[in-house]
């Protein structure tokens, strides 16, 4: 039995990935060390803005370049995008320049904190699914938000445990729970507000898909080790969710009979 | 510092230097000094100082020294390149004989609101994993910080205070070292695009032969060099009587790390924006508001400044972002400055003077070439 590959079974609109980690490409303090994090992650998606690079005029070419040169498939998003008109046009922009019907979508309600806008989110979905488009919604933990969601033809859902950047972990657990018993066939990706491995182990431990994270890498010292400690704990959270965690009890009950205590003081 | 070396007849006589910006400028005043016969090639004007003129990053650049902030979003060669530099420009300065001083070494302050006070701390978390043995920085308090720049918002309460960072009046600097490489008897050729080879230079209609050729475009050598790229940087430039700063200013925040730098006349560079492409239109509404809101909160009275020029300009940067300097037979390249140009300049400047002028000093040779994939 192999110990160390993990299976390729992670389905996402029909394609098949043995990583689940998705990794952002922002933030990092230069291109080269971005690239060295993204090998280390050992992801095969990679997420991109580009709102303000000028696509129109394909001014952002050098950048993009690189980061395809990274072998991972590309996953455009929609950041900066505060309306659905906007986040429309720029999926758009995105198919055009990087031929992929995927889109990370993002509308963004809250300047500030980069909330998601759960109105502009199911209205642009349905604009964009019935363009064509598989549509990787950012979305909050919000059950029927993400039934509306699901509703619209989205195949997978990606509610954050944090707001964007924040590195706070999984601040509702109570909802994301929720979320994986009532929607149990759905993939889920936790995107957003991750701050450190053990917070992504214990989301893939609850059972949720996959992880989508940025900030905790890029602003890490050494993004590539952080990357790479990322991946190991998402890869220990899935192995313990698919090995069953034992249940928690009360009591401390030793696992071999205490010496020289009679057995029926145990 | 240098002395005329030119009885020693293996240092190259004519020197062709494509690019005057600031490498170039700087070169072709070192070389003069040291006897060499200098051409200067520019592709835009020699005298650029308007936005409509193609000009280099160092045109656009708020000209800040500061290896403690860049240290942190590089690494610890930066800082002692950076280190350099603060000794190095001094002593430049003082041979420029400039009638209002254009160095300056009062610090600087990074501040950031109360909501953001983490920004400061990763700031600071940064600082002492990339410069552990560097002492010259401190946390300060809302006092500290008005004592040092009483003009700012008071209710910033936390912020740092880097001692050792510096800062040049760089447009001004460029003009005076334009002047002075004239005088020394440069000949100077501007809107002169030129493609650059081991001892040649080729413009549209001539080949020209030299001893050696810099080549420190920018930019404009990015046909010869495919790993490299553009970053645009966009600023604002504002002028009020109203407030008075001593010394940069950087203000944190979770979206943007921005600064604002003083400058003469009234005058304060805001910026820059950082974005990954190598478009050169004008400023975008979002950065304006960016730029401005954060000009706003460091001191509401910045509300009546008038915004004297919106500039754009792309630096020039390999994917590592770190400068590098190539040597061979006849042709001398250094690239790559990206955001650091007044601040790495005189420690690349000194790398390829002692290459030339065979002085023995091998300083920054480690930081410059390490690269493998540039070393031939």
């Amino acid at each position: 039995m192999s110990h160390t590959l993990p299976e390729k079974n992670f389905t996402l609109y029909g394609e098949t990935f043995s990583s689940r980690f998705l990794l952002g490409t922002a933030l990092y303090t230069s291109p080269q060390i971005m690239r060295d994090a993204i090998t280390q992650s050992r992801c095969e998606i990679v997420t991109l803005g580009l709102r303000r690079q000028n696509p129109a005029d394909r001014a952002g070419d050098a950048i993009w370049q690189f980061i395809q040169e990274s072998g991972c498939r590309l996953l455009p998003n929609t950041a900066g995008c505060k309306s659905v008109k906007e986040a429309v046009t720029l999926a758009e922009m995105s198919r055009e320049i990087f031929n992929t019907d995927w889109i990370k979508l993002e509308v963004i309600g809250d300047d500030y904190n980069l909330q998601p806008d759960p109105f502009g989110l199911v209205e642009a979905s349905d604009i964009l699914i019935k363009k064509g488009f598989k549509v990787l919604p950012y979305c909050t933990d919000d059950l029927i938000l993400c039934k509306r969601l699901v509703d619209v033809g989205c195949e997978v859902l990606m509610p954050w445990g944090a707001p964007i950047g924040t590195g706070q972990g999984l601040l509702n657990r109570y909802s994301l729970r929720t979320l994986r018993e009532r929607l149990a066939n759905m993939p889920m990706i936790i995107d957003a507000g991750l701050g450190a491995p053990s917070q992504a182990a214990e989301a893939m431990e609850m059972g949720f898909d996959g992880i989508l994270l940025n900030t905790a890498v890029a602003k890490a010292h050494n993004p590539p080790l952080m990357a790479e400690a990322f991946a190991d704990a998402i890869d220990a959270g899935r192995k313990a969710y698919k090995a069953g965690l034992m249940q928690k009890r009360q009591t401390a009950s030793p696992s071999t009979p205490t010496i020289g205590q009679p057995f029926w003081h145990q | 510092m240098i002395q005329p070396l030119l009885t020693n007849s293996n240092i190259p006589h004519h020197i062709a230097i494509a690019g005057a910006g600031l490498l170039g400028r700087l070169l072709a005043w070192q070389l003069l000094n040291a006897g060499c016969k200098v051409t200067l090639f520019e592709a835009g004007s020699f005298t650029a100082n308007s936005q409509k003129d193609l000009r280099g990053a160092a045109f656009t650049a708020a000209g800040m020294i500061a290896p403690l902030s860049e240290a942190v979003v590089s690494d610890e060669g930066v800082y002692r390149m950076g280190q350099f530099a603060l000794q190095q420009w001094p002593q430049w300065l003082a041979k420029l004989n400039q009638p209002e001083p254009l160095f300056f070494q009062h610090g600087s302050l990074v501040i950031a609101h109360s909501q953001d006070i983490s920004e400061l701390e990763q700031f600071e978390r940064e600082l002492q994993f990339v410069i552990p043995q560097c002492k010259t920085w401190k946390r300060i308090n809302q006092q500290q910080i008005q004592e040092l720049e009483p003009d700012l918002n008071p209710h910033f309460t936390q912020g740092l205070f880097l001692a050792e960072e510096g800062h040049v009046h760089n447009r001004e600097l460029l003009t005076a070292l334009g002047k002075e490489i004239i005088t020394l008897g440069a000949v100077v050729r501007e809107h002169a695009p030129v493609e650059v080879s081991n001892y040649k230079i080729n413009s549209e209609y001539t080949e020209e032969n030299f001893d050696l050729v810099i080549d420190c475009r920018g930019l404009g050598a990015k046909t010869q060099h495919p790993q490299l790229r553009g970053v645009r940087g966009e600023t604002l430039h504002v002028q009020t009587q109203e407030i008075h700063l001593k010394r940069p200013v950087r203000l944190m925040h979770p979206r943007y790390q921005l600064y604002i730098v003083p400058k003469p006349n009234h005058c304060f560079i805001i910026g820059a924006t950082q974005i990954e492409s190598e478009d050169t239109s004008p400023i975008s509404l979002q950065s304006t508001l960016e730029l401005s809101s954060a000009l706003y909160t460091l001191s509401p009275a910045f509300a009546e400044a008038r915004i004297i020029e919106m500039d754009t300009n792309l630096r020039p940067a390999f994917m590592d972002n770190l400068p590098r300097v190539n040597i061979q037979a006849g042709l001398i390249t250094a690239n790559g400055l990206f955001r650091h140009g007044y601040l790495l300049a005189p420690a690349i400047v000194e790398n390829i003077l002692a290459h030339i002028l065979q002085t023995g000093e091998k300083n920054f040779n480690d930081l410059l070439r390490h690269h493998n994939n540039i070393l031939r």
